[in-house]
């Protein structure tokens, strides 16, 4: 599947290699982000209290990216039928999950990264800052794998284009908040462990909003 | 019911209002069925809108919800039935020769898709505001995504109306384009797949249809927003007791730009 024998249809009928049905993809790629998360969560070690942030993450990392995906399909079926894409929804659904099951696979390939830093520093704020370069380094990789699988529809229906731009607009959008609400993944080593932090339902967006307006106030005085 | 989600799915899909299908059997859809289709997507995001009242830093009134819940089919029937006639007068001043019937069917079918994309985003809306914290958040989020519902039902109004007009007004002795014409180009495959937002190809918007249109725009979001505010309020704010309706007071815009400056400050 990584390799992309998939891609080609005849191929894949010939390859022993990629035919695994849509529940065992799901499954692996379940089982990769849930790998992911208790990497993620082991920055504080596996003893006393702390043991339960690898656990927290390792549901929290899943629950975050299918969540998220779950929440922005029912805006991008309407639309795309709006468009007169209906027909090829299909398709496109195929590539949205491929490009899930791509961006967790990516992910979990880069959890011996995060546990060499976690290893060689004990700083939080780096830490998250690390986090936050695996993951987008793994939906980079789902991101080329998406266009290479609308490359043929988009050649068809310029539409797609269209279509696939809101598509990633839609799911930063729900995702940013989502990851924000989430919180804590990685676990600040000066506060106890909680499954949601202490005043974690609040607005991601209102947050950056205020310290840009904050920021230019104070500028401007 | 299955037959009123069947022709709401065609409404969306545009089968309803291709040119040869609206010349072979004029505009069919079935009022009622749209109506009770409308009142139910409008309750699912009207659930979706009044979940903000539950969370801590809502009103917590749980009547906010089948409250809110009522409000948002309220909110476009009522702005239907107050709007109709006039629409109706001026579209025939101006010179169409849509029935009455007609454009009550035309106008019902493009409240559908609003509320048809309405409905479709009442998970995200739902998700934030059980997830927020700010009041003012939600009612820009809302306000928003009313807008881009409000905008892609007029797109359809505006390409059905054009297309009502063109259907009407080159009968079956006027050259008009076949279906395989309009629909199987091979030079052209972004063509077969006509959605009901598409411009028909080959024809500009008539003088008239431009003019009844943008009358309708400037009665329907005046009216509307209008009725928002009568009806309000639909999310609670959280620092007031649950009511069903507020004292009248202010306007729709004022209060718009309130949240979008309490937001930043």
């Amino acid at each position: 599947m990584l390799s992309g024998t998939w891609l080609n249809d005849s191929r894949h009928a010939n390859s022993p290699r990629a035919e695994l049905s849509t529940r065992q993809q799901l499954v692996c790629a379940l089982g990769c982000a849930s790998f992911y998360g208790l990497v993620m969560g082991s920055s504080g070690g596996f003893t006393g209290e702390r043991a339960f942030q690898p656990i927290y993450s390792a549901i929290k990392v899943p629950v975050l990216i299918w969540l998220t995906f779950v929440l922005s399909l029912p805006i991008f079926f309407t639309l795309n039928t709006l468009l007169g894409l209906r027909d090829d929804f299909a398709q496109c659904l195929r590539a949205l999950l491929k490009t899930q099951m791509v961006a967790m696979m990516a992910i979990a390939s880069l959890a011996p990264y995060t546990a060499v830093w976690y290893l060689s520093t004990s700083e939080y704020e780096p830490s998250i800052l690390f986090n936050a370069f695996m993951f987008t380094i793994a939906s980079l990789a789902g991101q080329s794998t998406l266009r290479r699988m609308y490359r043929p529809m988009i050649e068809r229906n310029s539409r797609h284009r269209l279509m696939l731009r809101l598509w990633l607009f839609i799911c930063a959008f729900v995702g940013i908040q989502m990851g924000w609400v989430l919180r804590p993944f990685v676990g600040d080593p000066q506060s106890s462990v909680h499954f949601f932090r202490q005043g974690a339902f609040s607005n991601a967006y209102i947050i950056v909003a205020r310290l840009i307006w904050h920021t230019v106030t104070r500028a401007s005085r | 019911m299955m037959n009123w989600i069947r022709h709401l799915d065609q409404l969306l899909r545009g089968e309803t209002t291709r040119i040869e299908q609206l010349r072979a059997e004029k505009f069919d859809v079935p009022i009622v069925g749209l109506a009770v289709m409308i009142d139910l997507l409008g309750l699912i995001y009207g659930a979706c809108m009044g979940a903000f009242a539950i969370t801590g830093s809502g009103s917590g009134h749980l009547m906010q919800i089948p409250a809110t819940m009522l409000k948002v089919p309220a909110l476009f029937l009522l702005t239907l039935v107050v709007t109709m006639p006039s629409l109706y007068v001026f579209n025939a001043l101006v010179g169409s020769r849509l029935s009455f019937v007609a454009v009550l069917r035309l106008l019902i079918s493009a409240m559908a898709v609003t509320l048809a994309v309405l409905a479709s985003i009442g998970p995200i809306v739902a998700f934030f505001s059980v997830c927020t914290t700010s009041y003012h958040f939600m009612v820009v989020l809302n306000t928003f995504v009313f807008a881009l519902a409000g905008a892609l039902g007029l797109a359809f109004l505006l390409q059905t109306l054009h297309r009502m007009t063109i259907a009407e007004h080159f009968g079956s002795s006027m050259p008009v384009p076949t279906a395989s014409e309009l629909s199987v180009d091979e030079t052209n495959p972004e063509a077969n797949t006509s959605g009901p937002l598409q411009a028909v190809d080959g024809y500009v918007l008539g003088p008239h249809v431009k003019t009844v249109f943008h009358i309708w725009v400037m009665v329907f979001g005046l009216v509307g927003s209008q009725m928002g505010w009568l009806l309000r309020p639909f999310i609670g704010a959280p620092d007031q007791a649950f009511t069903w309706f507020r004292p009248r007071t202010g306007n729709f815009f004022q209060a718009v730009l309130d949240a979008i400056w309490h937001l930043v400050k």
